[in-house]
């Protein structure tokens, strides 16, 4: 049989039917307008810009990215995410804005996978990038805002897991291993793979505290244990500044009524070499990745020359609308029909005006008016 | 209703240890069969479901969240490069994954290894990626012929000239006069998790885990014991 490209599309990128388009839509304008009322402001950014500029963050991995050469031989690249190109802008275009910058986007990223991971290659995020705040406040309000608007989005069942990378950071510098051996280790660690972490545990000979810190590493989780691990001692420095950070910015969440929400989790660490200090996921029931992510990137602007200390977080539109479960609402509006074209594009204009949809009806006959009213759930509006 | 617990285990040989290790950690087992035509097993009571699959798939139902844990070879898990959590060794199937060649090829390359792995060796198995991956280390540019069983078959037939494979008792490599020249990895049986079934649902999976775990190691202890 003919191979009939033409007809089809590729792996993992998709049509969104009008229904799905409405609701995905929808839900886009209400986080938009919810980042906006928080004093996030909107840009927009080119799809593509030069492979240069995306090495500088987070997903540096090459093979995740599309890639293609322009005809003076630069290669670019789609963009992957947004927080970096974001970073480009700022240390650009809005060196002079008073700090600290409150920025939000929406829009398409791109990433290769393998067609068989059955993952989308194009989709939509919505993010905000909250810059030139250092502080704990800044992380509070990132964390407060992922909650509400999740909340608002009408996710009943979800937590955000809270790590904090710093600590690991800490714990890893003061092994006192290769390069090689702190590779190694933090690569078990980054893909919690624990039957791996416990062979270099033996390999490297770590024993005593310095094996029980990095065993706590990977497996330790909820609030009370997370928080007695800190007080027992024995961390080094940089670990335990950056818990009593991450005890600090939990207990904030608590004081604004959003702590049942959050859980502790150190073996989060998303991407750690560009993360420098809280991260954070958000799960929902049912969903088999997370819904959103984010967290603490105090090195990324100083790359592009401006150092800045940022906090942000993006959500995945698609996953979000999976975890909904939502198809557009029904449609409403009139179907303006009647046998003077000038008559009824006056009226439809009015229906418009008072905020309601009409369609035109192209004919006169007045019953296959009603007729196509009917099959499309819209009210006929019969102008004489 | 209580919260249900999905388990993914693989059919054939590996799914029976499985079997036997769930019966240890004292979880549901009873009527759970790996070779039937029943492919989902409940139980309501117990608040656990059983999936049989495939064993290549098992990291799959996991990584999407259709299981909560699986268990899979370490073998199928280097191949699959899922996003899962592998939280356990769980001391059954060991295999390993080797490079062998026909005798006679070991022969002419004086038995060694430098001598035999040149560029443009023709090199089939079922694991394309992990065997990509070992002659990417070693420098030397191969053609990977992606072959579904019976790798053996390939050099007799004059279809490849090496093969990467995973070997048990080393038996069909010498029925097929194949010699090992090199370990890649040893392989056996691991616990994986999803990884936000690990984070969103960690009470109800913890004691499972817990459970396997002792399981895993009383068994090695009679293993032990025994020899």
């Amino acid at each position: 049989m003919e191979y009939r490209a033409k007809l089809i599309i590729p792996e993992g990128v998709r049509d969104l039917l009008p229904e799905e388009a409405r609701a995905f839509r929808k839900i886009e304008r209400r986080i938009m307008d919810f980042f906006v009322k928080w004093g996030y402001e909107e840009v927009i950014t080119p799809t593509f810009e030069f492979l240069e500029t995306f090495q500088q963050g987070a997903l540096r991995d090459q093979e995740s990215l599309y890639k293609f050469i322009d005809r003076r031989g630069k290669i670019l690249a789609l963009r992957p995410e947004m927080t970096t190109p974001i970073a480009r802008l700022v240390a650009t275009s809005l060196r002079n804005r008073p700090l600290p910058l409150r920025l939000c986007y929406s829009a398409r990223v791109f990433r290769y996978e393998l067609p068989q991971k059955g993952r989308w290659q194009e989709f939509q995020q919505l993010g905000v990038e909250l810059l030139g705040d250092g502080g704990k406040a800044a992380d509070v309000e990132v964390l407060a805002l992922a909650i509400e608007v999740l909340l608002l989005a009408g996710v009943r069942d979800f937590r955000l897991g809270l790590g904090q990378v710093a600590v690991t950071k800490g714990v890893l510098a003061a092994l006192e291993l290769p390069e090689e051996g702190v590779e190694e280790i933090k690569g078990a660690l980054l893909t919690k793979n624990l039957v791996k972490l416990n062979s270099l545990i033996e390999h490297y000979g770590l024993k005593g505290q310095k094996r029980k810190q990095l065993e706590a590493l990977a497996t330790l989780r909820g609030k009370k244990e997370v928080l007695a691990w800190a007080r027992e001692g024995g961390l080094p420095e940089g670990a335990a500044s950056a818990l009593a950070r991450l005890e600090e910015v939990w207990r904030e969440l608590v004081a604004c009524g959003l702590g049942n929400w959050v859980f502790f989790d150190l073996g989060i660490l998303r991407d750690f070499d560009y993360y420098t200090g809280i991260v954070f996921e958000g799960y929902a029931e049912g969903l088999g990745a997370p819904l959103c992510g984010g967290g603490r990137y105090d090195g990324l602007l100083e790359r592009f020359g401006y150092p800045l200390p940022a906090v942000g977080f993006a959500l995945g539109l698609e996953r979000l609308l999976m975890v909904l479960g939502e198809r557009g609402e029904e449609r409403k509006g009139f179907l303006v029909a009647g046998p003077s074209f000038p008559e009824i594009s006056a009226r439809a204009r009015e229906v418009r005006a008072s905020g309601v949809p009409a369609v035109l009806f192209l004919g006169e006959d007045r019953a296959l008016a009603e007729e196509q009213a009917r099959k499309r759930g819209l009210s006929l509006l019969w102008v004489e | 209703m209580k919260k249900m617990l999905t388990l993914a285990i693989p059919k054939g040989k590996l799914g029976e240890e499985a079997l036997s290790l769930l019966k240890r950690a004292g979880l549901p087992w009873e009527g759970v069969a790996t070779e039937d035509r029943q492919l989902i097993f409940t139980f309501p009571r117990e608040g656990f479901t059983y999936l049989i699959c495939r064993p290549v798939d098992v990291p799959t139902y996991v990584e999407h969240g259709a299981a909560d844990l699986g268990i899979a070879g370490k073998d199928v898990l280097a191949e699959a490069r899922a996003d899962v959590f592998e939280l356990l060794d769980l001391g059954f199937g060991f295999c390993r994954m080797v490079v062998a060649v026909p005798r006679q090829r070991w022969e002419e390359a004086r038995g060694k290894v430098e001598n035999l792995l040149v560029a443009g060796l023709r090199v089939a198995t079922k694991y394309p990626r992990v065997a990509a991956e070992f002659f990417h280390r070693q420098g030397k540019p191969v053609e990977i012929i992606k072959l579904y069983g019976n790798i053996e078959l390939a050099p007799q037939a004059g279809l490849a000239d090496v093969i990467v494979d995973i070997v048990s008792t080393g038996r069909t490599l010498k029925e097929n006069n194949l010699v090992e020249v090199v370990s890649i990895f040893s392989s056996t049986a691991r616990l994986i998790a999803n990884r936000v079934s690990y984070r969103m649902a960690y009470n109800l999976l913890e004691p499972v885990i817990e459970a396997l775990k002792k399981a895993a190691e009383e068994r090695r202890d009679d293993l032990v014991a025994r020899s």
